[in-house]
């Protein structure tokens, strides 16, 4: 945007001092150079963000491949036959994931060898760097077992051995995964943009569950064209429906318990898309559609039904990262939310 | 370190807003130029510092309708305050944002990949990514012109040393002296950035001001935050969260299934 733009857009808000100047200085009567300004012309304190669609679609597909790659390993772990297919679908998603997360943290950076920038030093106290390597140990382990998991298939002329394999799962695995569904919240979170910081003990969190829940969906969805059991299914869809459960209680006590700084995500139009297609859409709907396998004791394969719970719950995760990431430009545009100091 | 941290003043009773700061800064440092766009705000079509924009003049008007003699017109350049904690050099998941020998903070340009981390990362909206350049950039306290002894071209070219440039220590007990003529005179003054409420988090500020009112007038916020005060929460939050989950999956794929 440049600045002939920038300016346009803040003259056509409200002309020059913003509705709220205006409303002050229709309360005095002096024209708006009265004594008690709140703000320099209600000019953004804070410069906004530039993340654009390639970081929200990071954020969801990133989450959904730290959780593919989690229920791979719990589902292994659990060693049910019927399983098997779940165990594989997840081990090939989690690396078509962390593939796909590299190249849009490349493109948004524009050249391929910025992201090597980021592997020039290691700072804890900085959460863009922990969560490159996060990513990084993260999409190593997924490339890993996506190996050993194409051998076990018999489509690999060749085993990862198991000296290396082993090793780096047991001391990464975990840790990698952990960060890797959380770190885009903390990223978030500890900045300075009101909605985003005053959110920090929900925001973390509410990503992991939508990670776990959109995680789920996606597995399920991929069960159910790959003709898996309706066992697995069930047990997915009972991870799904705490997961989205968890989620759901999160955002509402955020929104009960914020205040005026959580405005730009929960009001106006960006709080009933976010209504509508995340806390309706994406986690009330699919749990009722999958209410019923879950709670019968026969569970029955219902393509159609699975399918739908699925598209919606992924569709509600996009909107949620995208609500998030979005409402923090806002935010940063809102220079009485930040003066006022909500901290 | 051998050299003293070296930094701006920046007096606003002192400042005319000729804006020779801007320009000086934006020559020297070859900025390109932002267009042409009419604000309505003032004499200031600038608004806010840039990517491209290192130093700003603000200039806050107060009309007393009543007692027209009380009325003022402020004018103040605003800049990088390069903080002693600073958001933007702690967020740097390159390394490119560093604090040189004169203590400023510095973004190093080659080294920089633009993830933007920073951005919303500095409590005073000051950095921002040049989007043809693809980097982050902000005032660099003329690092150029300091190496060879130089003062700031913002300094140099301030016709009413409004803004001065020199050690820290040194330009403090200057901000000192004038405030505590200031007060003699029985005009309102305090310095922002030096030890009050604004220092909570980032310290105290290389680039202060001597401000007539309170600092949100200015556009300067009163309690400025340090982001990564907020990690630990965040930390605690998702972990949690992802602990709690993993304890879900291990009781729902646990080998011995519950519908046996």
């Amino acid at each position: 945007m440049d600045a002939t733009e920038k300016h346009g857009a803040q003259f056509a808000a409200g002309g020059a001092y913003g509705p709220d100047a205006v409303a002050d200085s229709m309360q005095r009567g002096d024209g708006g150079f009265g004594r008690d300004q709140q703000t320099y012309y209600d000019h953004p304190v804070l410069q906004k963000p530039h993340w654009k669609w390639e970081v929200v679609t990071y954020f969801f597909i990133g989450g959904m491949a730290a959780a593919s790659s989690a229920l791979a390993a719990l589902a292994a772990s659990g060693g049910d036959p019927d399983d098997a297919l779940l165990v594989r679908n997840a081990r090939y998603s989690a690396l078509a994931g962390a593939l796909a997360s590299g190249a849009l943290l490349v493109k948004d950076l524009g050249r391929p060898e910025r992201f090597l920038n980021m592997l020039r030093i290691v700072k804890l106290k900085s959460p863009m760097s922990v969560g490159v390597y996060a990513l990084s140990v993260f999409s190593m382990n997924a490339g890993v077992r996506a190996l050993e998991q194409l051998h076990a298939d018999g489509h690999a002329p060749f085993a990862v051995p198991g000296w290396l394999a082993k090793p780096l799962r047991v001391t990464t695995g975990a840790p990698a995964t952990a960060l890797m569904a959380c770190y885009t919240g903390v990223l978030v979170s500890a900045t300075a943009i009101p909605v985003w910081f005053t959110g920090r003990r929900h925001i973390p969190a509410i990503f992991v569950c939508s990670a776990v829940s959109t995680g789920a969906a996606l597995q399920n969805a991929l069960l159910v064209l790959t003709g898996g059991s309706a066992r697995t299914a069930k047990k997915l869809a009972i991870v799904e429906l705490i997961a989205s459960c968890a989620e759901a209680v999160l955002l509402l006590h955020w929104r009960l318990s914020a205040g005026e700084s959580a405005k730009p995500l929960f009001r106006g139009a960006r709080g009933r898309r976010l209504e509508r297609f995340t806390l309706v859409g994406g986690l009330a709907l699919p749990a009722l559609l999958l209410l019923p396998s879950v709670l019968s004791r026969r569970p029955r394969h219902d393509r159609l039904l699975g399918l739908t719970a699925a598209v919606a719950a992924l569709f509600g995760g996009y909107v949620l990262r995208e609500s998030i990431v979005h409402a923090g430009r806002d935010s940063a545009d809102d220079a009485r939310a930040y003066l006022r100091h909500p901290e | 370190m051998s050299t003293p941290e070296h930094g701006f003043f920046t007096d606003v009773t002192l400042c005319i807003g000729c804006k020779a700061c801007e320009v000086a800064c934006k020559q020297w440092n070859q900025l390109p130029a932002d267009g042409y766009a009419f604000s309505g705000n003032s004499y200031d079509n600038t608004n806010g510092l840039s990517a491209t924009t290192w130093r700003h003049v603000a200039f806050v008007e107060q009309m007393d309708r009543v007692e027209p003699s009380a009325s003022r017109w402020m004018m103040m350049s605003d800049v990088c305050k390069h903080c002693t904690n600073a958001g933007c050099l702690e967020a740097c998941p390159t390394g490119a944002i560093v604090r040189n020998e004169f203590g400023d903070v510095y973004v190093q340009p080659d080294v920089c990949n633009g993830c933007g981390y920073c951005v919303p990362s500095c409590p005073f909206g000051v950095v921002a990514i040049q989007p043809e350049a693809g980097v982050a950039q902000k005032c660099t306290l003329c690092y150029d012109r300091q190496k060879d002894g130089l003062e700031p071209a913002c300094a140099k070219s301030c016709p009413t040393d409004s803004i001065t440039f020199g050690p820290v220590e040194e330009l403090r007990a200057l901000a000192e002296a004038r405030v505590a003529k200031l007060h003699a005179e029985g005009r309102e003054a305090h310095l922002y950035g030096v030890d009050g409420p604004e220092t909570r988090d980032v310290g105290a500020l290389n680039a202060f001001f001597l401000i007539p009112d309170r600092p949100e007038v200015f556009n300067l916020p009163p309690k400025p935050v340090l982001p990564s005060k907020f990690q630990r929460a965040a930390y605690t939050s998702g972990l949690l969260g992802a602990l709690a989950l993993t304890a879900v999956g291990l009781a729902v794929f646990r080998p011995k299934p519950w519908s046996a």
